[in-house]
């Protein structure tokens, strides 16, 4: 996997940003990099398939169709994330904090699943987006140079043959990202 | 049509906060009828669209009021037609618009998803229609179901699409059941519309993105379809289930022009 940034954080950040100022039709300067998608700006669920999908437009990219939760639940068994009440689970909290780097996402067990995406913030899609992004092989698949350039700042090209890149699609990406939590931790 | 079908006369249509069913909400209010929005959260983005809604009836000059009730309830459903009741004091025509349903292929399915899927699609409908009837009685009352071609066609990830199947034959068992006493039944069969659902769709479809604008149904036309089933016009029309889709079912081997 290339490890190197081709396109920075700031710029993916000001792509998820005009995403969202496009979707939910709100001034771009009024989102902030930590506003949560539903409690600060109104989102709702069917507003973050828009969102992905005019950042899979942006990028040339595939973002995660379902959530983590549903992929746990898939890998691991229902009710593993997601109890009967439809409750998270203890497991689902701690799973989801990893996912978020210890930050302070402000879920406890218990708390009602539809709650869960209000912890999704404008850095942490972007964050999906550079995960995906970092996804392209370190060197170009048709001429073998490891030249990934990104002209346009969106779209990565080889700046050898000018093939496009390919990415993984950030369903599997999650996949493989709780395959390796699960190897590691054993939370399952 | 004749006269004005619709004053003085009661609309409630299920999941109105939003696409075809707030279309289909302000079309009858357009028209003259009294309306009960239905959304399902009593809170944040559902309710402020419920209200919004509510808003522009009342600029017509209807009456109009909002329910949250997540029709997959019973007794949700329940106090929905009770203050239906208590508000209006008489329903004529019942839409059954709301739908709810996880986007996967039908073998990733959970347990949870089923029940869902089953709990808001097939039996919240149902509900409805039970708890609408003493109601619709008593004014000859309409009601009307709304479908998508999934119910005949393969969309990819859109296990609803057996629902609006398992609904079609309601439509026709209801219409033939309900039709000794005067309820009239039918359905829309609507073709790609541009609503909030779209957003998915276009996920697993990406041909859509190709599909000529024409081709595409809008939330105002399912609307005008909804008023004339309600309407004496279609009053032959008996346990049907209407396409509305612009011909889209008709073009099995040419969805997209060539280039």
């Amino acid at each position: 996997m290339g490890n190197a940034v081709i396109i920075s954080e700031d710029k993916v950040i000001d792509a998820v940003k005009q995403a969202i100022a496009e979707a939910l039709e709100i001034d771009k300067s009024t989102i902030g990099s930590d506003s949560s998608l539903i409690r600060d700006l109104g989102a709702e669920s069917l507003d973050f398939l828009d969102i992905n999908y005019r950042l899979e437009q942006t990028f040339g990219i595939k973002m995660a169709r379902h959530t983590i939760l549903e992929h746990v639940e898939e890998m691991f068994g229902e009710e593993s994330a997601i109890d009967a009440n439809g409750k998270l689970t203890k497991k689902a909290v701690d799973l989801l904090e990893m996912r978020f780097d210890g930050a302070e996402i402000g879920l406890a067990p218990g708390i009602d699943v539809e709650e869960a995406p209000s912890i999704i913030t404008v850095r942490s899609m972007a964050r999906g987006v550079m995960d995906v992004l970092a996804s392209v092989p370190d060197k170009c698949p048709a001429c073998g140079n490891p030249s990934w350039t990104a002209e346009d700042g969106a779209h990565i090209k080889c700046g050898s043959c000018g093939e496009q890149a390919v990415f993984t699609n950030g369903d599997d990406l999650m996949k493989a990202w709780l395959e390796k939590v699960q190897e590691e931790k054993k939370l399952f | 049509m004749d006269g004005t079908p619709f004053e003085n006369k009661v609309a409630l249509i299920t999941g109105s906060s939003r696409g075809i069913g707030k279309a289909v909400a302000l079309a009858f209010a357009r028209n003259g009828a009294d309306v009960v929005v239905n959304h399902r959260k009593e809170s944040g983005a559902s309710l402020s669209h419920a209200r919004e809604v509510c808003g522009e009836i009342e600029t017509m000059g209807r009456r109009v009021f909002a329910v949250p009730a997540d029709i997959s309830i019973k007794a949700s459903v329940g106090k929905l037609f009770e203050e239906t009741v208590r508000e209006f004091g008489r329903l004529d025509f019942l839409i059954l618009n709301a739908a709810m349903a996880p986007f996967k292929p039908i073998e990733r399915l959970l347990e949870r998803d089923l029940r869902q899927l089953v709990e808001t699609n097939y039996m919240g409908n149902i509900f409805c229609i039970q708890a609408a009837l003493p109601l619709l009685e008593n004014t000859e009352g309409k009601i009307v179901f709304i479908s998508s071609l999934g119910s005949r066609f393969y969309n990819p990830s859109y296990p609803l699409g057996s629902m609006k199947a398992a609904m079609e034959c309601v439509v026709r068992d209801c219409a033939e059941s309900l039709g000794e006493r005067g309820i009239s039944v039918n359905g829309i069969c609507a073709g790609i519309v541009k609503t909030d659902s779209f957003k998915v769709l276009r996920q697993y479809m990406e041909e859509i993105d190709a599909m000529p604008d024409e081709l595409f149904v809008t939330p105002e036309e399912v609307a005008d379809v909804a008023l004339f089933l309600c309407s004496p016009a279609s009053r032959a029309i008996r346990g049907q289930t209407v396409v509305a889709d612009r011909g889209l079912s008709n073009r099995l081997y040419r969805p997209v022009p060539r280039k």
